[in-house]
């Protein structure tokens, strides 16, 4: 546990739902006027915001990347990705086709799911490499008393330990995923700098497992019953003729599949933030200075289940409001155009007019932006803000002395900033 | 140092006006701050900071969109890494009211012509791949692929198609009557006799109201019974066909597909997953689509007047279509031309109109007064 001496820096945070408010339904507006060009303006000044509500010890983190600098890594990733991925889908849809037929066997069928999934594990190492750049461009314009982070250039080393390790954990039906998740954090942490001092995840894989428990009980759940249900039947049976289990009780299987399920979703976050506590727990800065970061599992479902029924809620009651009354206007002009009988137009009877076409399509669009747009700025204040609420003040910094010895280190440019994270879209939630 | 004004409570215990930091060093430096009007500038001055710091008041920056009204983080670009951060709202607020600039952002030298070059290293490079490389390669991979396989391209097209039309099982849509189905053998039969096709022409009259007609991968027709019972005589319908045989010959549906697939996953890359790219998606991709297609359009126009006049028949009674399909729906206005892939109906109708070669000589009726009827009972009403 983490002893609250003198030497031990609380983090403080000071955020409120008001600014934040107003700051995310600007952005989001602004944003959907400018076509999404001002998104990365948006995600700026989102980030500013979170940094500077993060205060350990008292002195608040500072963000100071900007909108412009993003902006240039898009177009420098897009004028790359645009030729890349433009060949690469038109090829393989070619392949695709090259095999292609109407599925008539099983194999078929399943040669051409795998094609499918070609596009993907063709831009998987684009994502781990763009994963890892993101990250460092993040970490060189955080500050905190003035010191830039900052994260070594390893993004090659990164590619192929993600790809490697994520199909190691797919291979043994996530029996593995503590390796990787562990391996990955680990390549990534001592390879990050708070000034001139180096972390250094501390601690080994299997140290992960226990945060695995309830993952494992939901796997119980959905195992045990069914093989029961089988071995009593008799396995020769059932693998004979599987219709013997229609006389089964087979109800106690399908029980244990629906609790298993519940179970294991619970155990995903159990398991994020459980192994959030033990790696903290084993994270080194300068030799000496660690850590202490305890968030709950209950506190953090809590926050995601409430949040998301808040904000869509809210979402939903400004929207048809607002909505309801673009709707009269609409209704009336589209009387001055013709009447349209609504449900004709589903059954093909009559076709609309092309005024009554665009009309339609404009409200439904209009509806469908409103709606996103409320839903995330809410999602905003009642989602994430509570969530990094509820992780910075369970975090304690400790041994807190040794940060005064600490000094600056280099800046790190990146022209190209997060711009292939961005275009390919797997920036983090920040 | 009379004309200064104290901001905050000066030697005052911790935590003191402001906290500094050098930008060089982790270190605290708790400071007083005090302002000289005459000057202009803010004077920091702390036990552990050594020489007073001052800052001009108009160079001073604030951080922006922080969290916390009452606390602010403070710069001076002379001091690069520098900040002052300070705690108490009063003394947040009389420093903002004191300091002209504190939003300026100051962007780096060069930065906007950076831009400039990249942006448009971006959309040329997206422009050259959408409306170059990916058409002018999907031309020559639709070429290079296997008849059988386009074949089997086009049935599950079909069958997606049939069932979007809300069809459940395949075929059931398709209309069929003995007379009918010899109507339009003979009419399929007097136009595919002028043309060279490595496919097997399949027509299929479907029973729905839609005005429309189109051609699917590997020889597949599909003509709407609306349409059938739009025109006014069988040689309208004559038209409609020989044009949707110069899309087959051309590959024009499988190249189509082609490009949509290069293409589509680009524009999703562009427009993020903002509210709304769904719909700038849809818009976007259709814009492309049709580019693509007016030019095909046009193509098949021209193949049909060219099979049109070595069957002997007239190509007017299709501009007279095209005419008709416009008093009917109404044409579409300029700005909406991008959007649909049949635009400019008038152009089409004229050209129709143009090129036959047939005028007011006497020719053979593609179907007798007796085949027509049967062709347009075809689905049973």
């Amino acid at each position: 546990m983490a002893d609250y001496s003198e030497n031990t820096l609380p983090v403080e945070y000071r955020g409120t739902p008001t600014p934040l408010l107003k700051l995310s339904l600007v952005t989001t507006i602004l944003t959907i006027i400018t076509l999404g060009i001002y998104r990365f303006w948006a995600r700026a000044r989102l980030r500013r915001y979170f940094w500077s509500a993060i205060t350990p010890g008292g002195d608040p983190m500072e963000y100071s990347g900007t909108g412009l600098e993003k902006f240039l890594g898009f177009l420098i990733a897009v004028a790359f990705l645009a030729v890349y991925l433009g060949l690469l889908q038109l090829g393989l849809f070619y392949a695709g086709l090259s095999m292609f037929s109407e599925a008539e066997t099983d194999a078929e069928l399943i040669l051409q799911f795998v094609g499918q999934y070609i596009t993907f594990f063709a831009i998987l190492p684009l994502i781990f490499y763009a994963q890892y750049r993101g990250r460092r461009y993040i970490l060189s314009r955080t500050r905190w008393r003035g010191l830039r982070f900052g994260a070594e250039p390893a993004a090659f080393g990164y590619i192929w330990r993600g790809m490697l390790y994520s199909f190691l954990s797919l291979i043994t039906l996530g029996i593995l995923t503590p390796l990787q998740t562990f391996r990955l954090e680990k390549y990534k942490i001592d390879r990050t700098w708070f000034g001139t001092a180096q972390f250094e995840q501390q601690g080994s894989w299997w140290m992960l497992y226990p945060a695995m428990l309830h993952i494992l009980i939901g796997a119980l759940f959905m195992i045990v019953p069914a093989v029961a249900l089988i071995a009593g039947t008799g396995f020769d049976a059932v693998w004979n003729d599987f219709t013997v289990l229609e006389n089964a009780p087979w109800g106690w299987a399908v029980g244990g599949l629906v609790i298993g399920n519940l179970w294991m979703m619970v155990g995903f976050v159990y398991y994020w933030i459980h192994s959030h506590r033990i790696m903290a727990k084993h994270k080194v800065l300068d030799g000496d200075i660690r850590f202490s970061s305890l968030p709950r599992t209950g506190k953090v479902i809590g926050v995601y289940t409430l949040g998301a029924i808040g904000a869509s809620m809210i979402a939903s009651l400004f929207g048809s409001m607002l909505v309801g009354g673009l709707g009269t206007i609409i209704a009336g002009v589209m009387n001055k155009s013709g009447s349209l009988d609504l449900g004709s137009l589903f059954t093909g009877d009559t076709m609309p007019t092309e005024t009554q076409g665009i009309l339609i399509a404009v409200s439904v669009t209009v509806l469908y932006l409103v709606f996103f747009m409320l839903y995330s700025a809410f999602a905003v204040v009642m989602i994430r803000q509570p969530l990094v609420e509820h992780f910075a003040r369970e975090t304690h910094i400790l041994n807190a002395a040794g940060l005064d010895r600490i000094t600056q280190r280099d800046g790190d440019e990146m022209v190209e900033a997060e711009g292939f994270a961005d275009a390919l879209d797997v920036g983090s939630a920040f | 140092m009379t004309d200064d004004i104290t901001l905050g409570t000066p030697q005052a215990p911790p935590p003191r006006s402001g906290t500094y930091f050098d930008g060089h060093s982790s270190m605290r430096h708790d400071v007083d701050l005090a302002v000289s009007e005459a000057s202009r500038t803010l004077r920091l001055s702390g036990d552990t900071l050594g020489d007073d710091h001052l800052w001009p008041l108009d160079d001073i920056r604030e951080h922006r969109d922080h969290a916390h009204k009452g606390a602010a983080i403070f710069g001076c670009p002379q001091e690069g890494d520098a900040r002052l951060t300070v705690n108490d709202t009063q003394t947040a607020s009389r420093l903002r009211a004191l300091c002209p600039n504190l939003k300026q952002t100051d962007v780096r030298k060069g930065a906007y012509r950076t831009i400039a070059i990249w942006g448009f290293g971006a959309v040329a490079s997206v422009l050259l791949i959408v409306f170059v490389i990916i058409p002018a390669l999907a031309a020559t991979l639709a070429n290079r692929l296997p008849v059988e396989r386009e074949v089997a391209l086009g049935n599950t097209v079909m069958r997606q198609l049939e069932k979007f039309l809300g069809s459940e099982a395949a075929g059931d849509l398709a209309c069929s009557s003995p007379e009918g189905d010899l109507a339009l053998q003979k009419m399929t039969a007097r136009l595919s006799d002028q043309i060279d096709s490595p496919y097997t022409l399949r027509i299929r009259v479907l029973n729905h109201k839609m005005v429309n007609a189109f051609a699917v991968p590997g020889g597949n027709i599909v003509l709407f019974d609306g349409l059938i019972h739009d025109a006014t005589s069988p040689e309208m319908v004559a038209g409609v066909l020989a044009h949707e045989f110069g899309h087959v010959i051309n590959r024009d549906s499988t190249r189509l597909m082609m490009q949509t697939a290069g293409s589509a996953g680009l524009l999703g890359m562009l427009l993020g997953d903002f509210a709304g790219g769904a719909a700038v998606l849809l818009i976007s991709d259709q814009l492309i689509t049709a580019s693509y297609q007016q030019e095909a359009e046009a193509n098949a126009d021209t193949f049909a007047h060219d099979v049109l006049a070595s069957a002997s028949l007239p190509s007017a009674p299709m501009g007279a279509f095209f005419l008709r399909m416009k008093e009917q729906h109404g044409d579409v206005n300029r700005l909406l031309s991008h959007l649909v892939s049949h635009p400019d109906l008038d152009g089409r109708a004229d050209a129709a109109v143009a090129a036959d070669t047939v005028g007011d000589a006497g020719f053979t009726a593609v179907l007798d007064a007796d085949e027509w009827a049967a062709l347009r009972g075809i689905c049973g009403t």
